[in-house]
């Protein structure tokens, strides 16, 4: 059960009451410029991290606001959560 | 006596009290303290049931829930389970048991002819034999002869709760270990919880011969347990047992609540603890040998149990094979018991085994060096056949053998997080090796065998944990320990006598060494290939008596040490949980909310037939005893020739607000929504960022900042949510504010050519006329008394009003509008309104989209070429595969003969019936009464361009002629609409 705490009402909250996002930090290349092969990396292509993950998550069932964690996709210690403006690690 | 009975005195159980119950049909008795196994034994039953693979007769091998023999269907008062292990069944008043394995009985199996067949029917037999002529002919009956438990059809009373609690402590466990922690933290202040699968705490403290202090073992634990309960700080959960342990030290329980007749409540506890103490203790081991698995063959430490918690005996005479000191243990019990022991078989050289002594003291023989090389007695062990260092061979008469071949920590609880467990070669076992974080081990589970370094290290695990939180925990006063000690181990994992053919490894699956030897032969060597391809361990016991023998045998065929192999991993639950349990009240209604329509008891007043379409919506309305489709067809013909009335409260509004309103949804929808002007409403789809249409519905501007967005119902959440992830992680500069409002407003539509003259008599404070008032525009002000936004859209050709108010008055407005004496309008459920849209042609979300179905492939490719500037998805759509040759295109379909149905394949121009291939498929299909045929929408490949041509759309193993069409079967013309 991965426990996190929402760095904007800071209530401590269970997987259960938050929505999961993907990877973070995935920058959208300009659609006018981004050859076919760049969209398509961007909608389809993640690092899939065996470790380590930068990601996005919502705290859907709280005050409803994006932020960003950083999570060990093997044991899913949660080593950092910040707020969606700020930088992880 | 060559089967069990019940000692005369001695054990924890009530003498004074007895308990009836029955075992396939036959009426016996116990005692309350009795176990379900303990009682049977008490009782002489012997063949407990058959063995999966071969149908052997199989007895009790072990007294709690790690026997891998006894599986038995138990009913009491409260509930029937198929599949439980008779030591884990708490004997009650009424309790009827049954075998679950052998026809017509377990005393008499058919089946054990298999036995004969043994030679074919090793691992991976299926692999390599019953192919010829198929597979098939032979499986059900393979599958017929395999399995445990039946399901049984009855109603219970046993009732499911979940708890949930945080602790500062969790201790798993409340044997020495356990309570010896538990205790030193008494008045801590810490709130701790113990949980033990007993009913009452003590572990082995209850059944070996152990003092503490002045007290006996037993006595310790009790005034222990006294003493926990007295500090409100601390809980005991008894009859509880940690099914399993999940990272962030989150634990699921099982908690039995028994009365007299039966276990009455379960509960399942989540439990979220700061520190974990793992004291779970360990079983013993199997010993290998040739005609290990006869009824009467039982782990030595099992029948000490019986003997001194249950006062059963298994046999008049007993045996003992060990390779360690805890035999002996066994030897004095039962002596002292009256039991005659004809023999200790040790394996050990003499001066190993510590306890020789005190068993020729008491009149025991001791062999050493001496193994066992067959056993005798089908239906119950009648004798041994040992052989020494010599090779002289003697044999030894007896009904009962007590093995042990070595300790098997229950470590469990620490695979589940993960953690690899460690061979430790001086106990020839697997510790639980690196903890997780915030957890110790302590006593039997971390290999300690003595009770004196277990009652020491409980204090000291209680004094680190302590120091941890910064609270001060004392060490205990010294206090003397005696029993007798386990000893050393020295392990014997096969055997240098008898045929690998009739040796057990795996009782519950029939995995014998010869098994083993043939994955080895096959080079299925790795622990996890030995695992699968012999399924040693994949039974409900998951291997606890049998993985260690298992890989420690490979190994040896492999030449490398048991620790070489490695270990699977043990998986959640730890015991069988069942389904109703997890459920708990998540059942019928209460098994996710029921969302009903503010106007709901007014279709119920017009006889609304609901269906659950996310919210509970009428599908039709019975009037006069009609059926279904006549119902369906006046309601379309209402629509059509009158006015029909219908609830669309359920879909999805969504205000979009701010100075960047426009922008922002110009973002996301194919139209351009930033050139909508105030009053206007346009339709158009959505997509992903991948190009696939995600949501249809109409956008309507009410002001320069206040847009309202409509997806359908089913998305009313969903893009509420993708908006606001949109905005809040890349547009957090935009000035614009998303409001879900789906449930503040109440929507009813009115379509039909009467509908102006009804919105009429709800007096609306503005023009309704039909120039002031054209299609696709919205009003806001008042109707009937109450502020309202009225909507002219159609989603049924005709034309249409959707009149919105605030939810309180929804019921109001609809019965005002089903009540109005001189238009009577008729209320129509979602079926017609589903039929009148397919008329249209217009697309239904989710039946005419799939999940690759972009907005080029609905005919929205002149809008999307339209658009300069960017939405979501677009760029997608530019990609060859969204324009490529192949994609299937929205179509009408106009059936030229019979029935259309949705889901029927369009075959291949040429081809006439399967197999062949298929263009496409039919999405939606219904008669249709204004055109007079069926109708239907479908999704085929070069769709646009096959107009005209007919194809045949197969189902149901006939296929039917359509013409393919433009989609607008009904008033292309739209002049309904504009009526």
């Amino acid at each position: 059960m991965i426990v996190i705490r929402c760095p904007y009402c800071h209530e401590q909250r269970t997987e259960e009451e938050l929505t999961y996002g993907g990877e973070a930090g995935i920058a959208r290349p300009d659609p006018n410029t981004a050859s076919d092969g760049e969209w398509t990396d961007y909608l389809f292509m993640r690092t899939n991290t065996k470790g380590l993950h930068n990601e996005q998550w919502c705290c859907s069932a709280g005050c409803g606001q994006w932020f960003k964690v950083t999570r060990h996709t093997v044991t899913h210690e949660v080593v950092a959560v910040v707020r969606f403006d700020e930088a992880l690690g | 006596m060559s089967h069990g009975y019940r000692l005369p005195v001695g054990g924890r159980i009530d003498r004074t009290r007895t308990i009836s119950f029955t075992f396939n049909g036959s009426v016996l008795k116990g005692h309350p303290g009795d176990t379900l196994a303990s009682a049977l034994i008490a009782n002489g039953v012997n063949i407990i049931g058959r063995s999966f693979k071969y149908h052997r007769p199989r007895g009790f091998y072990g007294a709690g829930v790690e026997d891998p023999n006894s599986m038995l269907a138990v009913r009491d008062r409260y509930a029937y389970e198929p599949a439980l292990r008779a030591g884990q069944v708490h004997l009650c008043e009424g309790l009827e048991a049954r075998s679950v394995t052998g026809w017509p009985t377990s005393g008499f199996d058919l089946a054990a002819g298999l036995q004969l067949f043994s030679g074919i029917l090793g691992a991976g037999f299926y692999y390599k034999t019953f192919k010829w002529p198929n597979w098939a002919l032979f499986e059900p009956l393979i599958e017929r002869s395999t399995g445990f438990g039946r399901p049984r059809d009855t109603v219970e009373t046993r009732v499911a709760h979940h708890r949930h609690v945080n602790c500062d402590v969790f201790i798993v466990g409340g044997g020495p270990a356990g309570l010896a922690t538990a205790r030193a933290l008494i008045g801590s202040g810490l709130k701790v919880i113990l949980a033990d699968d007993q009913p009452q705490v003590g572990g082995s403290l209850l059944w070996e011969q152990t003092g503490i202090g002045s007290r006996a073992g037993d006595e310790w634990a009790r005034v222990v347990a006294v003493e926990i309960a007295a500090d409100t700080n601390m809980t005991v959960l008894n009859s509880t047992i940690v099914t399993a342990a999940y990272e962030g030290n989150h634990f699921t329980l099982l908690q039995s609540v028994r009365d007299p007749f039966g276990v009455r409540a379960e509960y399942i506890w989540k439990v979220h603890a700061r520190q974990v103490v793992l004291a779970t203790g360990m079983i013993d081991r199997p010993m290998v040998f040739a005609g290990n698995d006869r009824p009467g063959i039982m782990l030595s430490s099992s029948v000490r149990r019986l003997i001194r918690e249950f006062a059963v005996a298994p046999a008049s005479t007993l045996a003992i094979y060990t390779n360690n000191d805890s035999g002996y243990l066994t030897a004095l019990a039962a002596q002292q018991a009256g039991i005659n022991v004809v023999a200790v078989v040790d394996t050990r050289e003499e001066t190993a085994a510590v306890h020789r002594v005190a068993a020729r003291g008491a009149g025991i023989e001791c062999l050493f060096e001496a193994q066992i090389t067959a056993t005798s007695g089908y239906r119950r062990l009648t004798s041994i056949s040992v052989c020494g260092t010599e090779g002289a061979r003697r044999r030894i008469p007896c009904s009962s053998l007590a093995v042990s071949g070595g300790f098997t920590p229950l470590i469990h609880l620490a695979s589940h997080r993960g953690t690899k467990p460690v061979y430790d070669s001086r106990l020839s076992a697997f510790l639980p090796g690196k903890l997780p974080a915030d957890w110790s081990a302590v006593g039997g589970v971390a290999g300690t065998a003595d009770l004196a370094t277990t009652l020491a290290d409980g204090a000291r695990a209680a004094r680190v944990l302590g120091n941890t939180v910064g609270i001060s925990i004392g060490l205990p006063p010294d206090e003397s320990v005696e029993g007798l000690s386990c000893g050393t181990v020295v392990p014997l994992w096969r055997p240098d006598h008898g045929s690998s053919a009739e040796m057990w490894v795996d009782f519950q699956n029939d995995v014998k060494v010869s098994d083993v030897e043939i994955a080895a032969r096959e080079n299925y060597v790795s622990v996890e290939h030995l695992k699968r391809y012999t399924t040693l361990g994949m039974g409900t016991d998951q291997g606890r008596t049998s993985n260690v023998n298992g890989l420690a045998i490979m190994a040896g065929s492999r030449g490398v040490a048991p620790e070489a192999m490695g270990t699977t991993t043990f998986r959640p639950p730890y015991v069988a949980v069942r389904m109703g349990t997890i459920a708990n009240r998540r059942r019928g209604d209460l098994y996710k909310p029921r969302r009903l329509l503010p106007a709901h008891s007014v279709h119920e007043e017009h006889s609304a037939v609901f269906e659950d379409f996310g919210w509970e919506r009428p599908d039709w309305y019975r009037r006069n005893g009609e059926s279904r489709e006549a119902a369906v067809a006046a309601e379309m013909s209402a629509v059509r020739d009158h006015v029909g009335v219908f609830d669309s409260s359920s879909l999805g509004k969504i205000e979009v607000t701010g100075p960047d309103a426009a922008e922002f949804l110009s973002r996301f929808y194919v139209s351009n929504m930033s050139t909508l002007k105030a009053g206007v409403i346009r339709y158009s789809v959505m997509a992903k960022e991948d190009g696939v249409i995600f949501d249809d519905g109409v956008v309507a501007r009410l002001s320069e900042y206040v847009y309202l967005a409509s997806p359908t119902s089913g998305n009313a959440e969903s893009v509420a949510a993708w908006f606001e992830r949109w905005r809040q992680t890349e547009w957090p500069s935009m000035r614009v504010a998303v409001s879900p409002v789906t449930s503040h407003w109440a929507s009813i539509a009115i379509a039909g050519p009467k509908a102006r003259a009804l919105l009429a008599h709800l007096d609306p404070d503005f023009d309704i006329s039909n120039a002031a008032f054209p299609h696709m525009r919205i009003r806001e002000g008042v109707i009937a008394g109450v502020e309202a936004r009225v909507a002219r859209v159609s989603f049924t050709g005709e034309l249409q009003y959707e009149i919105s108010v605030p939810a309180r008055y929804g019921a109001s407005l609809m019965r005002a509008l089903l009540l109005h004496g001189e238009i009577k309008p008729r209320p129509v459920g979602l079926e017609a309104w589903l039929r009148l849209r397919l008329e249209k042609g217009y697309l239904h979300l989710g039946s005419d989209t799939n999940g690759r179905t972009t907005p080029l492939d609905v005919g929205m490719g002149d809008l999307v070429a339209k658009r300069i500037d960017d939405f979501i998805g677009k760029r997608s759509l530019a990609l060859s595969f969204a324009r490529s040759d192949e994609r299937e295109q929205l179509v009408g379909l106009l059936a030229l003969e019979g029935a259309l149905d949705a889901g029927a394949r369009i075959l291949a121009p040429g081809q006439t019936r399967p197999p062949c291939r298929t263009d496409g498929y039919v999405t939606s299909a219904c008669f249709s009464p204004s055109v007079g045929a069926w109708i239907g929408l479908a999704l085929i490949e070069r769709g646009f361009a096959r107009h005209g041509e007919v194809v045949l759309a197969y189902s149901g193993g006939s296929a039917i002629a359509c013409r393919v069409t433009n989609p607008a079967f009904y008033d292309s013309g739209n002049a309904r609409l504009h009526a």
